[in-house]
């Protein structure tokens, strides 16, 4: 009988989804206002 | 003199554009991922659930690590070549990199806790980590300390080979260790002979944290070209 | 190479007499590792844990504190002063003035070091006995490689604003190998061990320091270099 412990496989995956995606959506605005915007300063 | 400014932002515009695309593909690709391993991978039988942690934590251990590997390589070819495109690159692996060392150094935990009964161990791959994480950071907190473009470029190879050069010691460390004291084996939670079904999820999840290194490194290059375009704008 | 030897020597001793002319630095990092032995001493439980078990750990990581004040210290000086702007500026191999900079912080880590063990002996009342050569050996074994990688290090950190904060940040991933080795051995060498239970740590450190060393000399163009 495993271990009930699915508390923690939730824990895990949602913490590494939202990382990710915290990284790539702060990153492509990021790269979004340098790349797009050629008038105003950095 | 607009010309080789838009050209330079020209590129930087086409490289964040085209690893954003691969970083879309890949992060469905980690959709796909965690659906293969929550929903078509046998649960393993004294661990429970929780090893599925394992799908994420190993290949993040992994993009870390690479990262962390072609900082130190492109650290050595910028100080040999001085071309200062390749102490960009390097920067844009440093901070994807930190970001996977934050992915595993929380999955580790989340991971150990239930499997060893310990938020933490020193074994091989968490101690490893840990050290890359700090390198990072440090290569990070340097970058940001200093303003002179040459200076930063350099110090921030010359840190990234001492980094590199320091990985080897760690493994020798841990080993040395290990063979003076062995550890009495409760649970292995990643026994040699993975069953083909675990095996596949961990491969799949491997390349797809590979291709999500790619598209971010790609994406955060191009975000680096644009902001060394803007500021200079007659540099190529 | 030979020249480079004898240039490194005289940088060093320029620094050596510099240092002693104006013992601040040594008198602080001094009071400063006594400082953090008294904080040992009184922060553990007599009753629960004897001193010769923390022994090893308290010792080391006094003279890892003092050896970052002590490396500090060296590029702080040596930044307000301007003096290696000179240096620079003549042909000197930049490996000969790394090795002059590294000999003359290795002696100032070393005389601080050299302090301490005493006053660690007197507070812990620890019997060294026949272990001292043996620490000894280990302390210098450990010193020499983190002290070339700090070194290069404090020559970086001295360029950023936040000097003092910057060099434990960058060093202490390094110093932490060697330290702990080091603490192994010393355990070890205070427990009346044999040598063979030493060996593999101090081959590592030896290995360490060969390793760092040599690409300290290398790499420190890059750093004061354009």
């Amino acid at each position: 009988m495993p271990p009930d412990n699915g508390g923690y496989m939730v824990a895990g995956y949602v913490v590494t989804a939202t990382i990710l995606l915290v990284y790539v959506v702060t990153l492509w605005r990021r790269a979004k206002r340098v790349t797009s915007d050629v008038t105003s300063d950095k | 003199m607009t010309e080789p400014r838009d050209n330079g932002l020209d590129r930087a515009r086409t490289l964040s554009r085209r690893g954003l695309g691969i970083s879309v593909v890949a992060l469905a690709a980690f959709a796909g991922v965690c659906v293969l391993a929550l929903g078509f991978t046998p649960v393993e039988a004294r661990q429970g659930l929780a090893q599925k942690i394992f799908y994420l934590h190993v290949p993040a251990a992994w993009s870390s690590l690479l990262a962390f590997s072609i900082v130190g390589i492109v650290s050595i070819l910028y100080l040999w070549l001085r071309d200062r495109r390749l102490d960009l690159f390097a920067e844009s692996s440093a901070e994807v990199g930190v970001m996977f060392s934050v992915v595993m150094l929380t999955t580790g935990p989340i991971w150990a806790k239930p499997i060893w009964g310990t938020w933490w161990t020193w074994d091989a791959r968490l101690t490893l980590t840990l050290f890359v994480f700090f390198l990072f950071v440090g290569y990070l907190a340097l970058r940001a300390a200093i303003h002179d473009p040459d200076e930063r470029a350099r110090f921030s190879a010359v840190l990234g080979i001492m980094g590199l050069v320091l990985v080897p010691f760690i493994h020798l460390s841990v080993y040395l260790f290990r063979t003076l004291h062995p550890q009495p084996i409760v649970l292995k939670p990643s026994a040699p002979s993975l069953p083909w079904e675990m095996l596949r999820t961990l491969l799949a999840s491997v390349v797809t944290f590979t291709l999500l290194y790619i598209g971010l490194v790609t994406t955060r290059y191009g975000l680096a070209l644009g902001r060394r375009a803007r500021e200079t704008p007659d540099a190529a | 190479m030979a020249d480079s030897v004898r240039l490194a020597v005289v940088i060093a001793a320029k620094d050596i007499r510099a240092e002693l002319r104006n013992r601040t630095a040594l008198l602080s990092a001094t009071v400063f590792a006594a400082l953090v032995l008294v904080i040992f001493y009184f922060s553990r439980d007599p009753t629960a844990v004897p001193a010769i078990v923390l022994a090893p750990s308290v010792l080391w990581v006094t003279f890892a504190f003092a050896a970052i004040v002590a490396l500090n210290r060296a590029f702080t000086v040596e930044r307000e002063h301007g003096a290696m702007d000179g240096l620079l500026l003549a042909p000197v191999p930049r490996g000969a003035i790394f090795l002059g900079k590294y000999l003359a912080n290795l002696a100032f880590v070393a005389a601080v070091q050299a302090v301490t063990l005493p006053l660690f002996v007197v507070f812990f009342n620890v019997d060294l006995g026949s272990a001292l050569p043996g620490i000894v050996a280990t302390a210098a074994l450990a010193s020499i490689g983190f002290v070339a990688v700090g070194t290069v290090f404090s020559a970086m950190a001295v360029r950023t604003r936040f000097a003092e904060l910057m060099l434990p940040v960058l060093l202490l991933p390094f110093m932490v190998w060697p330290v702990r080795w080091a603490v192994e051995a010393t355990a070890r060498l205070l427990d009346g061990r044999p040598l063979s239970e030493l060996a593999g740590w101090l081959r590592l450190l030896a290995l360490y320091d060969v390793v760092f060393l040599t690409l300290c000399i290398m790499i420190f163009g890059a750093v004061v270099d354009e």
